[in-house]
């Protein structure tokens, strides 16, 4: 390459340009903004991000213009696929944002939605890289756009302490993800991930395999697999609850995303006889995730753990590795943003004004019915329970397990549903069973009520009529490029 | 839209009626949900007419009110409703049992809006699962029974209600979680992949499923069924959760919620996986012969009324085991019909518990004495519900008991010889219970003790009608059943050649 040249694909990261000059703005705009105004900053986050999601349908609609394979990033179905649940939960969690303080208690919205647009270009860097180094250089811009946030709010010690906690652990693990990289690139003289599979010809060498271990690791922080997940409780108690709703969903799908890219198709597990230790983590990160959470009596420390929990169901779609494996994880990972959304908005609209304890939540069917029949049923659905979409989503998965006769992994994935009821159960219990200790009604803004809205219908209607979606999911089981040349 | 979905899901839309009425109208709301359970029962009676049980039994399972749709193609799966010998006089006496529970649930004074969503809500799931004909929507009901009635128990129930409730839901999604890896083994094992019963019925019928494939997912079923039957070792939360529930859960538990553990060895295990059954006959018998006699020893240790009343059940379901296990015409009538004897025969003694439990809130055996002059209605009833249970000939539980028996004779003398003993003390309970309660000096405490009013009436009456005519002339249910459990018992010729 000599001089300046334009890399070839550039076009097809418009959304994400278009996302990181709207960040920068917001940046700049807050200077003028004071904290009565500075609403409209993150409504205007909000439409922007909007936007690129409704821009997602351009590359949906005109293939052949928009997706295609870059210099360093594929914009394939799978990526697509991944990039609408991004900025979905975006849009969502800027909605959340909006409502969850009083306009004068905010402190610098435009910066706040500045960085969440910032990690969600991140994000949608992340699951369309083909190159570690870009790999790395998205997953460092998610997380320390997400070390900011988890601490914003300063004043309080906790938010403090989870954002030192996820600051180190990232920090940790990023320079082991560079070390790893080190290695691959030591051991085969490339980062780029389509020209590694040719190269590994008879066996992968002991320092390749070494070095795709390290990457796990980096990967496994951002999924929160158990045992890199010590920082998620602390994190996501100390976090507003709109950046916690935002960390348990988006930076996990984009980290499943970007492994299943990296370990499915461009260098296969498989091959690399890494099956068996994936099998291993995802049934260690549902096993621990669902009994450190039953002992929990913090609403988002008990929805920390269950998040890592979910993270190891979605695991087993990347572990059978077969189609109906990946369809499996996409779908989950698409039922799993309605269902958790669901749970942290109800979570914020209760916690509010009682906090975050499971006592917060007593009795609320007689402060708000409907509020807590919702809950229930993200509750139900986060454990599998039919008619709820969290069913299909583990159905299918169960079903790729099986079909690819991972036996045990099986057994432990629905043992684990049955422990998870205990504790999903357990705020059920606070909410139907136990006496309020007011009687005042619960209630909900606009914002909030619309959030709830979507998810409780995106619960039920994929619950009851999954085809669609299965059918969807199945189309975006595509990478780029379609075959990767072998050895 | 065909009747079977009309009586599965007129109980939603009341469910779904009584969300939009204000918690105050509490009249409103039971109404609407007495009108629902009624609509269902009438829906099914209507279905009754048209209901014909041997024209088609020639050439298989007389399946009829078929609707089928495809529902989920990506994985094959199809709305498929129908009805046969086997499932119809279940659906029957669901509805009927339900109409009458709501009636009772009358009594329920505490958030009865609640109440009576959950309850309509856990007949659609139970109405489901015998309609099913296609194992993913059989699933779907089967976990939508689980939530309602956890619900159910937890709130309305008595002092240990939270444990219960929370025993009830983890043990029953325990097994049924096994279950689901069954179904799943079973939909990759055919080809063309598919969900439907009858497809998979055929597929057994052609050898499609190795002999050590159908044991291990005959084990699986197991798991997911025997919980809810409850077969020995599973049963332990049966007395926990029946005790504490309020009485018209009760009855819908011990009436409906235990057929679908028997009604689907029968509709699964037995029909789909005969090699696996087969193997697993021996287990089977003594398992009947366990749950018989323990059952009936438990009983007799309570003096409690209504956990006298829970073990009884565990007693009374190990005589549809051991009919079960007789492979043949007369044992799955028996089996079958036991099921319909036990759903009204004990939901009749859980109303009646809760009629006295009501009144002087105790059920302790020795706290009463003489009550037959003070409440001779209720003393009458009681005494007849409590003979038809122990098996007294002329009343429905004789002949059940009797067809099981003489079904499983033909095959199992040891077992059957061995069980009979349980009746012996199944019949000692009941008279040491009606003695202590309704002879003797009347305890002065209960001298005011009011008889049953008329809702309790409208409950128990149309119980009691029903036990002495089905002791009397059976083959009204009977004939309803018989050509579906003939072709049954018939479907795979090579059974026994392997346990004998």
């Amino acid at each position: 390459m000599q001089g300046l040249s334009i890399p070839q694909g550039l076009n097809l990261l418009i959304p994400e340009f278009g996302l990181s000059v709207m960040a920068l703005a917001l940046m700049v705009l807050d200077l003028f903004f004071d904290a009565k105004r500075g609403k409209a900053l993150m409504a205007l986050g909000f439409v922007a991000a909007g936007v690129a999601l409704g821009s997602l349908g351009l590359a949906y609609n005109a293939p052949e213009a928009y997706q295609g394979l870059g210099a360093l990033w594929a914009v394939d179905p799978m990526a697509l696929f991944f990039k609408a649940i991004i900025l979905g939960t975006t849009v969502f969690v800027l909605m959340l944002s909006i409502d969850y303080k009083p306009a004068s208690e905010l402190r610098h919205p435009g910066s706040f939605t500045a960085l969440v647009l910032l990690s969600a270009v991140g994000m949608m860097l992340l699951v369309s890289a083909t190159d570690l180094l870009m790999i790395f250089l998205s997953l460092e811009l998610v997380s320390i756009s997400s070390f900011i946030l988890v601490g914003y709010e300063r004043r309080d010690l906790k938010s403090s302490e989870g954002a030192i906690k996820y600051f180190l652990f990232g920090a940790f693990s990023s320079a082991i993800f560079v070390y790893g990289i080190s290695f691959i690139y030591g051991a085969l003289g490339t980062t780029h991930l389509i020209d590694i599979r040719p190269l590994l010809g008879e066996g992968p060498a002991l320092m390749f395999l070494v070095g795709c271990l390290f990457l796990v690791v980096g990967f496994g922080f951002k999924v929160s697999l158990v045992p890199f997940h010590f920082w998620v409780p602390d994190a996501y108690e100390g976090a507003p609850i709109p950046v916690t709703t935002y960390l348990s969903i988006a930076p996990k799908a984009a980290a499943l995303g970007v492994m299943a890219r990296v370990f499915n198709h461009l260098i296969p597990h498989t091959q690399l006889d890494m099956q068996t230790l994936f099998a291993v983590l995802a049934v260690a990160t549902m096993t621990v995730g669902n009994l450190t959470a039953i002992f929990q009596t913090n609403v988002k420390r008990l929805l920390a753990y269950s998040s890592i929990a979910q993270a190891g169901y979605m695991l087993i779609g990347f572990v059978t590795a077969n189609q109906l494996g990946r369809e499996g994880l996409l779908l989950y990972a698409f039922v799993y943003v309605f269902m958790n959304l669901g749970v942290f908005t109800v979570a914020m609209a209760v916690g509010n004004e009682d906090g975050y304890e499971l006592e917060a939540f007593d009795g609320l069917c007689r402060r708000n019915l409907g509020l807590s029949l919702l809950m229930a049923s993200f509750l139900l659905s986060l454990a599998g329970i039919p008619p709820f979409a969290g069913f299909i989503g583990k159905f299918s998965l169960f079903a790729a397990a099986v079909k690819d006769g991972f036996w045990w992994l099986a057994v432990a994935a629905v043992l684990n549903s049955v422990v998870s009821v205990y504790y999903y159960m357990k705020i059920a219990y606070h909410m139907f069973f136990r006496n309020p200790r007011t009687l005042e009604p619960v209630r909900t803004e606009i914002l909030v009520t619309g959030t709830l809205a979507v998810a409780a219908l995106g619960v039920v209607v994929i619950g009851l009529y999954p085809e669609p979606f299965i059918a969807m999911a199945h189309l975006s089981t595509e990478f780029l490029p379609v075959s990767v040349p072998l050895p | 839209m065909g009747i079977l979905s009309v009586i599965t899901f007129l109980p939603l839309l009341g469910a779904l009626a009584i969300l939009f009425i204000p918690k105050e109208q509490v009249k409103a709301i039971r109404a609407t949900g007495i009108l629902a359970a009624l609509a269902s029962l009438a829906a099914s009676l209507y279905a009754l007419t048209s209901y014909d049980p041997g024209s088609m039994a020639m050439t298989g399972l007389p399946i009829q009110f078929v609707e089928k749709f495809s529902w989920i193609p990506s994985f094959n799966i199809h709305y498929h409703m129908g009805v046969d010998g086997l499932s119809f006089p279940i659906v029957l006496l669901t509805t009927f049992l339900c109409f009458l529970a709501a009636v009772y649930s009358i009594g329920i004074k505490e958030r009865v809006k609640e109440f009576y969503f959950w309850y309509l809500v856990l007949e659609v799931g139970m109405l489901g699962v015998f309609c099913a004909l296609d194992m993913f929507l059989f699933y779907m009901f089967w976990e939508l029974t689980l939530v309602p009635m956890y619900f159910l128990i937890g709130v309305w129930g008595g002092p240990k209600k939270e444990f219960a409730a929370i025993k009830f839901f983890l043990f029953t999604l325990f097994g049924s979680v096994f279950m689901l890896l069954g179904i799943l083994a079973l939909y990759f094992q055919t080809s063309p992949h598919t969900f439907d019963m009858l497809e998979m019925m055929s597929a057994a019928a052609s050898g499609a499923f190795p002999r050590e494939f159908q044991i291990i997912v005959f084990l699986a079923f197991w798991l997911g069924l025997a919980v809810k039957v409850p077969a020995f070792p599973f049963h332990t939360w049966l007395p926990l959760a029946h005790v504490e529930a309020p009485t018209p859960v009760s009855v819908i538990l011990a009436g409906v919620l235990l057929k679908m553990g028997v009604y689907g060895i029968l509709r699964i295990s037995f029909s789909i996986l005969p090699a696996g059954y087969e193997w697993f006959l021996p287990y089977m018998a003594v398992i009947a012969f366990i749950n018989i006699v323990y059952g009936a020893l438990c009983a007799m240790a309570q003096t409690d009324m209504k956990k006298m009343v829970a073990y009884s059940s565990i007693n009374h379901m190990g005589y549809c085991l051991l009919g079960m296990v007789a492979v043949s015409a007369t044992g799955f009538n028996g089996a079958v019909l036991q099921m319909i004897n036990h759903g009204l025969i004990t939901g009749a003694l859980f109303f009646l518990v809760g009629v006295i439990y009501d009144r002087a809130h105790t059920r302790d055996i020795t706290a009463f004495g003489g009550l037959g002059a003070r409440v001779p209605v209720y003393a009458g009833l009681m005494a007849m519900t409590c003979f038809a249970s122990l098996g007294l000939p002329g009343l429905a539980g004789f002949v059940s008991e009797f067809l099981c028996f003489l079904g499983a004779f033909d095959k199992w003398k040891l077992f059957t010889i061995l069980s009979v003993s349980g009746i012996l003390v199944t019949a000692a309970f009941f008279l040491r219970m009606l003695q202590k309660v309704f002879l003797g000096p009347l305890n002065e405490k209960w001298k005011d003790l009011p008889d049953m009013d008329l809702r309790e009436l409208v409950s128990v009456v149309p119980l009691a009608v029903l036990m002495l005519a089905f002791g009397i002339w059976p083959r009204w249910v009977l004939d309803l059943m018989n050509p579906t459990m003939t072709v049954m018992a018939k479907m795979f010729p090579g059974m026994f050649a392997l346990v004998r």
